[in-house]
C-alpha cells in the first residue's frame, strides 16, 4: 500500500506570507482529490510533495522515507505528476518517442521502455498515433499523450493537476476511465481539480484546502454535505447535488446513478 | 510574474516629472561637455545626476551600476596608463609596471564619459516607468508598432523565464537530471529548450491574434489610456535645458570665431 505522510508542512515564497501553514494529511490508496479557489495553495502542496520546491518547516514521507534528501529526479521514480499544461513538456518528434523519455530518463532499459510506452499508448487510447509528431494532433490529444508519458513511468503514485482543463465529454470520460483502471492497479492517485462533478463521480476522498490550511477532509460525499463551509472556501457543489438539494431529497446524490436510484425511492 | 525593469515607484519629484525632461536632460548632459570641450562640465553634470539620484531615493539600486563602470574604469586605468600610444612621462612605477601620465589622463576622461553616461541614464531609467517613456515616444509621433514592439519586450522575457522554469519543472518530475556535470546539463538543454521554442511562437501568434482582433491595424488616429500631465514645472525645466544647450553652442562658436 502506497502511502504519504505530510506533516507540519508549511510553505512560503516571501518571508512572511505563508502559502501553506501547518499541514497534516496521510494520503493512503484512496483516490483524492485536492479542490479549493485560485490562490489556496494547491499546486504549491504538489510541488511539495514532487519536491520541486523545499518546504520551511516540516517533513513529507513516502512510504516510510523522507523526500528531504531525495533529488527530483530520483523522487520521479515513485511520483508521477501530469502537468495542466501538456505543451510544457512535449518536445520529441514522434508520440512515442515523447512517451519514452520518462521510463528511459528512470533507468529502465531501451526494451522495456518501449514495452511500457505503447502500453500506456493503448492506456488513453492513442496507440495509432505512435508515429505522429505531437504538435500535429489537437490539445486534448497531446493531453492524453502527457498522460501517457507518465503512465508508462509506472509510478506507484500519480498526481494530474487540472485533468479536465479543455477536455470534452468523450475525453473526460477516458480521463475517468484511467483514473478507475490506476485504481484498481492498486496505485494512490491525486489531483488538483476544478471541476466538482469529475471530483464527485471519480474520487473517494477530498481535500479542501482553503487560504492554506485544510478545511475539510473527508470522504467525496461527507465532504460535499458541508454545505456552509465550502462556501467559505467559495466553492460550488456538484451539479447533481445542487439538483438534489433543490429538490429537497432525502439523500444528497453526486452522481446521475445516485439520483435516480435516489428519485424512484423517493 | 517578477518583473524585468529597474523602476520603482517612490513618488519621488523625478517620478512625476514628464519623461521627456528626463530624456532631454541626458541629450543636455552628453551634448554641453561635448559643445564646450571643457571636461569639468562632465563633472558638473556627474555630480548632478548622483544629486537627483540621492535625493529621489534610488541610489541604493544605483549601486550595482557603479560596481560595473567600477570594472571597466579600472580596465581602462590598467591598460591606457601602461599602454597609451602617447605615453611619454612615468609618474608610478610599481616593479616593472610603468604608469604614464598622459595614459592615465586619457583614462581619466574615459572614467568621467562613462560615469556621466551611466548616471545621466540612471536618472532617467530608475524613476520612469517603461510604459510611460514609450507612451510619451508614440505621442510625439513615433509608430505605435515600434512603441508595442519596446513595451513587449517587458512582459514577454519575464513570461518566457516563468514558462522556462514550467517547463524544467515538468521534464525534472519525468526524471530528467539538470544538475551535474557539462554532460548533464547539455543533455538537459533539449528538452528545456524545445517546449520554450514551440511556446513561445504558439504564444506569439495567440497575440498577434489579439491584437488583431482589437483593432491594432486601424488607420484611425489612436488615443491613449491614460491621459498625458505635462505640467508648468515640466515646462520650466524643458525650457532651461535647451537654453543651456543653446548658450553653450553660442558660445562655442562665438570663441571659435575669435
Amino acid at each position: 500500500m502506497n502511502k504519504i505522510k505530510v506533516e507540519n508542512l508549511s510553505f512560503s515564497y516571501t518571508p512572511n506570507d505563508l502559502v501553506l501553514s501547518n499541514i497534516n494529511i496521510t494520503f493512503d490508496n484512496r483516490t483524492t482529490a485536492i479542490i479549493g479557489q485560485n490562490g489556496a495553495g494547491k499546486t504549491t502542496l504538489v510541488k511539495l510533495l514532487k519536491g520541486l520546491i523545499k518546504p520551511i518547516s516540516g517533513d513529507i514521507q513516502i512510504n516510510g522515507t523522507s523526500i528531504s534528501s531525495q533529488s527530483v529526479a530520483s523522487l520521479a521514480k515513485q511520483i508521477g505528476l501530469v502537468f495542466q499544461n501538456p505543451d510544457d513538456q512535449i518536445f520529441k518528434q514522434t508520440v512515442l518517442d515523447e512517451v519514452m523519455f520518462g521510463p528511459l530518463n528512470i533507468g529502465i532499459n531501451e526494451v522495456e521502455a518501449k514495452n511500457a510506452a505503447i502500453e500506456a499508448l493503448s492506456l488513453v487510447g492513442m496507440s495509432k498515433h505512435e508515429n505522429s509528431n505531437p504538435y500535429d494532433l489537437g490539445l486534448s490529444e497531446r493531453k492524453l499523450i502527457a498522460i501517457a508519458s507518465i503512465l508508462s513511468m509506472n509510478t506507484p503514485i500519480i498526481i494530474f493537476d487540472e485533468p479536465t482543463i479543455a477536455q470534452d465529454f468523450i475525453s473526460k470520460e477516458k480521463i475517468k476511465n484511467i483514473i478507475r483502471y490506476l485504481q484498481f492497479q492498486g496505485k494512490l492517485v491525486l489531483t488538483i481539480i476544478h471541476d466538482m462533478d469529475f471530483v464527485a463521480e471519480c474520487f473517494e476522498r477530498t481535500i479542501v484546502l482553503c487560504k492554506g490550511s485544510v478545511l475539510i477532509d473527508d470522504e467525496t460525499k461527507k465532504v460535499f454535505q458541508n454545505v456552509d463551509l465550502l462556501k467559505e472556501a467559495h466553492l460550488e457543489l456538484p451539479h447533481v447535488a445542487r439538483l438534489s438539494k433543490e429538490l429537497a431529497l432525502k439523500n444528497l446524490s453526486l452522481t446521475i446513478d445516485d439520483f435516480i436510484t435516489d428519485w424512484f425511492n423517493y | 510574474m517578477k518583473s524585468i525593469t529597474l523602476y520603482e515607484y517612490k513618488n519621488s519629484f523625478l517620478n512625476h516629472i514628464d519623461p521627456f525632461c528626463k530624456l532631454l536632460y541626458i541629450l543636455a548632459a552628453l551634448s554641453i561637455p561635448l559643445i564646450l570641450g571643457v571636461s569639468v562640465t562632465k563633472l558638473i553634470f556627474i555630480a548632478i545626476s548622483i544629486f537627483l539620484i540621492i535625493s529621489n531615493k534610488v541610489f541604493k539600486k544605483v549601486i550595482p551600476l557603479f560596481t560595473f563602470s567600477a570594472i571597466i574604469i579600472l580596465t581602462a586605468i590598467i591598460i591606457q596608463g601602461l599602454f597609451y600610444s602617447n605615453n611619454k612621462h612615468i609618474i608610478l612605477q610599481l616593479g616593472p609596471l610603468k604608469f604614464y601620465k598622459e595614459g592615465l589622463l586619457f583614462a581619466y576622461h574615459i572614467a568621467l564619459n562613462v560615469l556621466n553616461i551611466l548616471l545621466s541614464f540612471a536618472v532617467l531609467i530608475f524613476t520612469t516607468k517603461p510604459t510611460d517613456l514609450i507612451d510619451s515616444f508614440v505621442r510625439v509621433g513615433f509608430s505605435p508598432r515600434f512603441g508595442y514592439v519596446l513595451s513587449s519586450v517587458f512582459q514577454i522575457i519575464p513570461q518566457m523565464s516563468e514558462t522556462m522554469s514550467t517547463i524544467s519543472d515538468a521534464q525534472k518530475s519525468r526524471g530528467m537530471e539538470s544538475e551535474g556535470n557539462l554532460f548533464t546539463r547539455i543533455k538537459a538543454f533539449f528538452p528545456l529548450i524545445s517546449p520554450v521554442i514551440t511556446s513561445s511562437l504558439i504564444n506569439t501568434r495567440e497575440r498577434a491574434i489579439a491584437l488583431e482582433v482589437r483593432g491594432f491595424n486601424s488607420t484611425t488616429k489612436k488615443t491613449f489610456l491614460n491621459q498625458q500631465t505635462r505640467t508648468r514645472k515640466d515646462k520650466i525645466i524643458n525650457i532651461i535645458l535647451l537654453l543651456l544647450i543653446i548658450l553653450s553652442s553660442i558660445w562655442r562658436i562665438i570663441t571659435c570665431l575669435k
